[in-house]
């Protein structure tokens, strides 16, 4: 076997385009992707597929210009959906009667056409009104919901601080990073003039913060009895941003030198989120903490664990990366019951525990940001536009979330960060574009009679403006029985997200072998039955065959078993920075996962030396296979992966190169080197290159890694071979 | 008369017997029992301090006196409490009758001695306590009042801040960045170990394995004391901006319920802080309290607002239930600040009672001052707060970290202290079975004591049988020491020594010595204590039975007459107005306690058990001063006879001083003529009193309520409750005066035929 003439999958993730252009009124794969655009009609096909029947839904993915999703108001006639399946009206059903009636795609009930919503059918039997009628011509459409729709109204926007200030979160200049961040972002916050804002610090004790608007400054009132924590104030812990704008920013302003001389070691944790509740629970909203240190007090405290080898690689292995306390899991039930998504964001050098902290962020909607031995002067700008993003990005409140499919199939499982609230509706205290679940679903009756499979995402939710609103993706898949159209049918990227949520879960319960053998076997399975399905008409022997829709589908899942969720064994990943990795993908996108499953590589030293007027901008950005001969040691290379840059400088570079844009430090060890603009041409044009890069996904921010050909062990641990 | 304020100028004593009973027997058939009224640190121009230690009894330890003899020859003295013989040290060598120690100069009988080498290193801290749970306009009187308090601090006094209403907050004024508090939950005890922990007192200085932690000598960093109580110096504009942003309680409060008030836990979160930082040292937690008590174990009533505050008659037939609850938390304060050497200070503003009636034990065992005002924003308050931190004449001359200590000869005995003081436990052949407040002990703690503060002690006479003839002539003489250790309000610690002696007489014929040694004002502030002491502790209690009964007695035995011949009743000028002063203290506010709340009654009887006797016998019998065109300023009988149309009357019933403008002159001010030239006279006639007025009003804390009225009005009812009512509404005469009283109360006459008649008997 020739690894050279191996598929790779060097555009990155590509949707299928074929099904597109069959049903297009479906709502865009950027919403809502099949593992497999042919539903098979019969268990016994599901069985011979071997891989995941699912779907990735990504809610609120961004759109680009042009193609934002349009906002239908029904006002007065209500929104139209079916009497008995509860579907929303979308392009796939049809009026009769005259326009008078209306039948359901997913479960053929015949419906009153509302006297407010009633239309002329033209001879084509179409609505004469359908070019105005968004949600009968689009499959993504978003309705303004009716006051039916709220148990209470709409939330404000709300964000919430809490922060620790513990000397570890001093030292790393934490504080001031995300201090000064938090005040740069304040006009950008969603929902002004009604956001709301507030803080509470922590150490040994917890430290609220009255931000009354008449006040000249905040005032600080330290709570300490971690037993029996109560709020000290009934009002104006948290308080609305617009009219308490000044003490806002005085407070953020006095932060960081408040607590510079602050030597407490101490971390109540436990206690302070329960602080952070009882202030929050009135409203919901996002809780973004910043987590230094191991919590040591109260309620919630951890102990190290995770350096007693003896545990690895037996049955109790799992258990590290399970929380520890029943605490945890408790608390974020209470958390989103009361609408509340907690980002964590942690720091410390040392262990933290995040198979804990993390299981907030799980199942509350919310996401794990990760900064492993945190110095401000090092990862200060990513923190900075992580933490921005975070805080910027459109967001949608106290949501929650369910797909109703056609009569015949069924959703079974639900992978990634919520909070299941029945069997089938996700509850999602905060979301955003850059979240996606996947879901696995199974055929309810041995054969499927339809044609036709609806699919239909509803993601009610309140927008920062204060309007309640569902958003609807709706989507039809034709039924097959035959199994190799599945197969042809399959989309590689759903597959491999549905794949790294199962293994990730996996890894929960079982050794981390198990995890990476059950996803090998279940692509070998699959790849011999459509092997079994051709071999002998083909007359291929011994050789591998594979549809085109699957050809990168091993790749991945070689990547994905040395992904750092799933690498190796004890040694091979710090066990905070696997739990870390893994809340992180069980939540990335398809293409985002991808690209970190794949990372793309690029030579760019050629580039930095050409005469600026035979810039081929296009050219450079070329990604290159991840061999070990792709790298010449004459060459310096960005190795991108969605999350990090590393900059492999070759042996040989021209140490001009190397003086240009490293200055002074060129000869250095790179370990230690942090990469700035010099002032010249080069050094600008690398810096370019990189604000580039940056821009094609805002989600995280890309630290750039510098290291050396032959810097072992570094470069080894940072450019695993893929 | 004279002589007893002679004796008072000299040593700052009354007794209300100067010659004194000599046997158990006679001592009884006295009836007001041997006692003096002693002011420890009064005020006196010429008082000697010596600079170095007093030479002590090595058997008692009684204090060098010019009651000791001397042998010069021998260099030897004899204490005149145990006889036992001393040799005096060799700095004394050079002593002889010529040449005396100052502490043998016979008029030196009060003396003090300033130990060198104790410099004043200690400054006073004072821990400010605020109810938050008031409304905004008392919120801001308090708050104005409070800083100019603040701009008064001596720049070296250290000063901490607590806030309660709800929750307590004890500001971290040394924080320095924005204002910082921490907080605790009204409704809990907090202890200081748990005190400490939470204030993170142990982050720079690990908290010692063992032992008791105490201020900076001993377990904590002084950084971390210095979070809490700063320099006034420094924290002055930190204070002020604290207060000047401090919010009202801002837990709401139902329509039918009261602010949840935790005044108790607030108070004893202030004793542990100043417990663990500053223990031993001058401090004061100055209390300003502005409502009744809720919330925790200090609650004085619930917080449904259908329960009434308790009053003298739910405590009479024991049906207050927080009382018992609050009182015993107070004691228990108390025992806690006597530890401390701490006082506290009441500063109790509000139309509702707050609960100084359960919070007097706290206050008046460790010396704190008190004053009950209607609010923040009255001059009774305003003004008695700035009387406290302002330096001037008429400055408190306040003092702390108080010792009293006493020796007496030794047929006499101590049956307790009425008083502003707490036992020291201290027990020994001095104290008495029978005990009078605070008793079986023979040294006090006065936390807290200023220049006017004056204890009640109250002796036992125990000797059994009168003596033989032969020696009375040497040695019938009882001798009395009081020795009063404490930190001068200049910060050095003195001792103070007062030593008495006083002539006993006994057997037949002593009766004429003990009329002329009787002091009835002496004797009427003992009595007034004493009943107010009475009434407190004994279940049953009738002061009126007991007043008479006593009173009685007395013109029973010192009265002159024949036997059942009321109209040949006499009394000697020694004893003349002493039926009086009971006839009034029997209508005054400390044995009619029903017209007043317990916190009234606690608030007299506490300012009462501090007063001096003059100041005493002022409580009991206000004076009252006439004026008019006719003649000067000349007192006027404590009668409705002294009203008149064309007078001014000038009434001091200590707690209100009293303008009554007959209705002539009233008219006349009305019309504005003393604003015109030519009535000069007129305008002098209104202003004299108005001068004497304040006189009064400038030497007396609290400052008093001065009530300015015209004869009809209103507030004329200020006077005529304090007027002895010889013309009421069901008498027949009316007087020229033309006022009546609307009073069933007897009239003095009445009430002096009845005793006549029941003394002969
Ligand atoms: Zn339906
Ligand atoms: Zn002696």
């Amino acid at each position: 076997l020739d690894s050279m003439v191996l598929p790779r999958p060097l555009d990155g993730d590509v949707e299928p385009k074929s099904f597109v252009e069959t049903f297009p009124l479906n709502c865009n794969p950027r919403y809502l992707r099949l593992t497999t655009t042919a539903i098979p009609n019969s268990q016994s096909l599901v069985s011979r597929w071997h891989l995941p029947l699912g779907a990735v839904v990504c809610p609120l993915a961004e759109a680009p210009e042009g193609e934002e999703v349009p906002v239908v108001n029904f006002a007065s006639s209500g929104i139209v959906r079916c009497k008995r399946c509860r579907t929303y009206v979308n392009p796939y059903v049809t009026f009769t009667d005259a326009g008078r009636k209306w039948r359901c795609n997913l479960c053929s009930l015949l419906n009153d056409v509302p006297g407010d919503y009633y239309a002329h059918l033209d001879a084509a039997g179409q609505r004469i009104d359908l070019d105005e009628r968004p949600e009968l011509t689009k499959g993504s459409v978003e309705f303004v919901a009716p006051t039916e729709y709220m148990v209470r109204p709409p939330m404000p926007p709300l964000y919430f601080f809490l922060i620790d200030v513990s000397v570890s979160a001093v030292r790393s200049g934490m504080i001031e990073v995300v201090a000064q961040t938090i005040k740069s972002c304040l006009d950008q916050l969603p929902g002004f003039p009604r956001t709301q804002i507030g803080f509470i610090t922590y150490d040994s004790t917890i430290h609220f913060y009255n931000m009354k608007s008449s006040l000249t400054q905040p005032q600080m009132m330290v709570v300490s009895d971690l037993d029996d924590i109560f709020v000290p104030l009934p009002d104006d812990l948290l308080v609305n941003l617009s009219e308490s704008r000044t003490v806002v920013e005085t407070f953020l302003d006095s932060l960081p030198s408040m607590f510079q001389d602050n030597l407490n070691i101490e971390s109540a944790f436990g206690p302070s989120l329960k602080a952070a509740f009882m202030v929050m629970n009135q409203l919901g909203g996002k809780l973004l903490i910043f987590q230094n240190t191991l919590p040591s007090l109260g309620v919630g405290r951890l102990r190290l664990r995770g350096d007693d080898f003896r545990l690895y690689g037996t049955d109790k292995e799992h258990a590290l990366r399970l929380p520890e306390d029943p605490f945890y899991k408790q608390m974020a039930a209470d958390l989103t019951k009361y609408q509340i998504g907690v980002n964590i964001y942690a720091f410390s050098d040392k262990y933290t525990d995040i198979a804990s902290l993390g299981t907030l962020a799980k199942y509350t909607g919310g996401q794990v940001y990760y900064y492993p031995s945190f110095q401000s002067a090092v990862h200060g700008e990513k923190l900075r536009h992580e933490l921005a993003r975070d805080l910027t990005r459109e967001t949608a409140w106290e949501a929650v979330m369910r797909i109703r499919c056609g009569k015949g199939v069924r959703f079974t499982s639900y992978h990634g960060n919520f909070m299941l609230r029945s069997t089938d509706l996700l509850a999602l205290p905060a979301v955003d574009c850059d979240k996606a679940y996947a879901v696995q679903l199974t055929l309810e009756e041995t054969l499927l009679t339809t044609q036709t499979v609806y699919f239909q995402v509803a993601l009610l939710y309140t927008a920062s403006c204060g309007e309640r609103r569902i958003r609807v993706h709706t989507l039809a898949a034709p039924v097959v029985s035959d199994l190799g159209e599945m197969y042809r049918q399959a989309d590689t990227g759903a597959i491999v997200s549905l794949f790294s949520r199962l293994a990730i879960e996996k890894t929960l319960a079982h050794k981390l072998e198990d995890a990476r053998n059950s996803v090998q076997q279940r692509i070998v399975k699959a790849l011999r039955e459509y092997r079994n399905l051709y071999a002998v008409q083909h007359r291929l022997g011994a050789r591998m065959i594979y549809p085109d829709s699957l050809k990168f589908l091993p790749l991945y899942g070689l990547s994905l078993c040395k992904s750092i969720p799933l690498r190796g064994g004890y040694a091979d990943a710090q066990l905070d920075e696997r739990c870390a990795a893994g809340f992180t993908m069980m939540a990335l996108p398809v293409k985002k996962l991808l690209k970190l499953l794949y990372p793309s590589l690029i030579r760019v030293d050629e580039y930095l030396l050409k005469p600026s007027s035979q810039v081929d901008f296009e050219n450079i950005m070329k990604r290159l296979t991840l061999i070990g001969e792709s790298l010449d040691s004459r060459g310096l290379y960005i190795y991108d992966d969605g999350f990090r840059f590393i900059l492999w400088f070759g042996r040989m570079l021209s140490p001009d190169i190397s003086r240009n844009l490293l200055g002074t430090d060129f000869a250095a060890e790179l370990s230690k080197v942090i990469l700035s603009e010099h002032d010249n041409e080069m050094s600008r044009r690398l810096m370019g290159i990189l604000k580039k890069l940056r821009e094609s996904d805002p989600s995280y921010y890309l630290l750039p890694c510098l290291v050396r050909q032959g810097e072992q062990p570094r470069e080894g641990l940072l450019l695993l071979a893929n | 008369m004279a002589e007893f304020l002679e004796l008072e100028a000299q040593d700052g004593v009354r007794m209300s017997w100067n010659v004194v009973p000599g046997t158990k027997q006679e001592a009884t058939n006295c009836v007001v029992p041997v006692s003096a009224i002693y002011t420890p640190i009064k005020q006196f121009p010429n008082i000697p301090v010596l600079p170095y230690a007093p030479l002590r009894c090595r058997n008692c330890r009684s204090v060098l006196n010019p009651f000791s003899i001397v042998d010069f020859a021998a260099k030897i003295w004899i204490c005149p409490f145990c006889f036992q013989r001393n040799h005096f040290p060799p700095q004394y060598a050079s002593i002889s009758d010529e040449n005396l120690p100052a502490e043998l100069f016979p008029q030196y009988t009060t003396i003090e001695y300033q130990s060198p080498g104790e410099a004043a290193s200690v400054p006073p801290v004072f821990m400010f306590v605020l109810d938050t749970c008031i409304i905004e306009e008392e919120m801001a009187f308090l708050k104005s009042a409070l800083s100019q308090a603040i701009g008064l601090l001596p720049d070296n006094s250290l000063v901490g801040l607590i806030t309660f209403g709800t929750l307590v907050h004890v500001h971290e004024l040394g924080f320095g960045q924005i204002p910082k508090t921490y907080v605790f939950k009204g409704s809990k005890e907090v202890s200081k170990d748990q005190l400490l922990e939470q204030m993170s007192f142990f982050i720079k200085k690990p908290k010692p394995p063992t032992g008791v932690i105490a201020g900076a000598r001993d377990g904590l960093s002084s950084e971390s004391i210095a979070r809490f109580l700063l320099p006034a110096s420094e924290c002055e504009f930190a204070l002020n901006s604290v207060l000047e942003e401090l919010q009202k309680d801002p837990w709401p409060v139902p329509a039918d319920q009261r602010a949840a008030r935790c005044t108790g836990t607030a108070l004893s979160v202030a004793a542990a802080l100043l417990g663990a930082c500053v223990p031993g040292s001058g401090a004061r937690i100055m209390a300003f309290v502005g409502g009744p008590s809720t919330e925790g174990p200090s609650a004085i009533v619930s917080k449904n607002l259908s329960e009434p505050i308790r009053s003298h008659k739910d405590l009479d037939k024991d049906s207050a239930t927080h009382y018992h609850k609050a009182v015993k938390f107070y004691e228990g304060l108390a025992k806690q600040l006597v530890h401390q050497g701490h006082v506290l200070d009441l500063f109790a503003c509000a139309l509702d009672q707050v609960g100084v009636a359960e919070l007097k034990v706290a206050v008046e065992r460790t010396g704190g001052l008190v004053v009950l005002a209607e609010s923040f924003g009255h001059s009774v308050f305003k003004d008695s707060l700035r009387r406290v931190f302002q330096s001037t004449d008429y400055d408190l001359g306040l003092s702390s970290n108080g010792i009293f200590e006493i020796n007496c000869s030794k047929d006499i005995k101590v049956q307790g202290i009425l008083g502003p003081c707490a036992s020291l436990e201290k027990k020994g052949p001095l104290c008495s079975d029978t005990t009078i407040g605070q008793g079986n002990t023979s040294a006090w703690k006065m936390c807290g004591l200023d220049k006017a503060t004056s204890l009640c002690l109250v002796f036992e006479i125990v000797k059994k049988d009168i003596p033989d003839a032969g020696v009375q002539s040497t040695s019938n003489q009882f001798y009395f020491q009081f020795l009063t250790y404490y930190q001068h309000s200049s910060g050095e610690m003195r001792l103070r020594v007062t030593t008495l002696s006083r002539r006993w007489v006994a057997g037949p014929g002593s009766i004429q010595d003990l009329i002329a040694g009787f002091d009835q004002e002496a004797a009427a502030a003992v009595m007034a204590r004493l009943v107010s002491f009475k009434m407190e502790i004994e279940a049953e209690f009738d002061p009126i039975r007991w007043l008479d009964k006593t009173l009685i007695h007395v013109c029973s035995k010192f009265g002159d007459y024949q036997k059942d011949n009321p109209s040949s009743f006499s009394l000697s000028p020694r004893f003349s107005i002493f039926p009086q002063f009971v006839f009034h203290l029997r209508r005054s506010q400390f044995v009619q306690v029903f017209n007043n709340s317990p916190d009234e009654t606690a608030y007299f009887r506490m300012i009462l058990n501090r007063e001096s006797v003059a100041n005493s016998v002022v409580m009991i019998q206000p004076s009252l001063i006439s004026y008019s065109f006719h003649s000067g300023p000349e007192p006027a009988l404590l009668d409705v006879a002294a009203i008149a149309a064309d007078r001014i009357l000038l009434l001091d019933a200590y707690f209100t001083v009293v303008i009554f403008h007959g209705s002539t002159i009233a008219q006349w001010r009305k019309a504005g003529y003393h604003n015109q030239s030519e009535h000069q006279a007129f305008a002098q006639l209104l202003q004299a009193p108005r001068d004497d007025a304040d006189a009064i009003i400038k030497e007396r804390f609290p400052v008093p309520r001065l009530v300015i009225c015209d004869q009809h009005g209103s507030q004329a009812r200020f006077l005529l409750a304090k007027l002895n009512p010889s013309a009421t509404y069901n008498s027949d005469s009316h007087h020229p005066g033309g006022d009546i009283i609307f009073t069933d109360d007897v009239s003095f006459e009445v009430f002096l035929d009845h005793l006549q008649r029941l003394a002969v008997q």
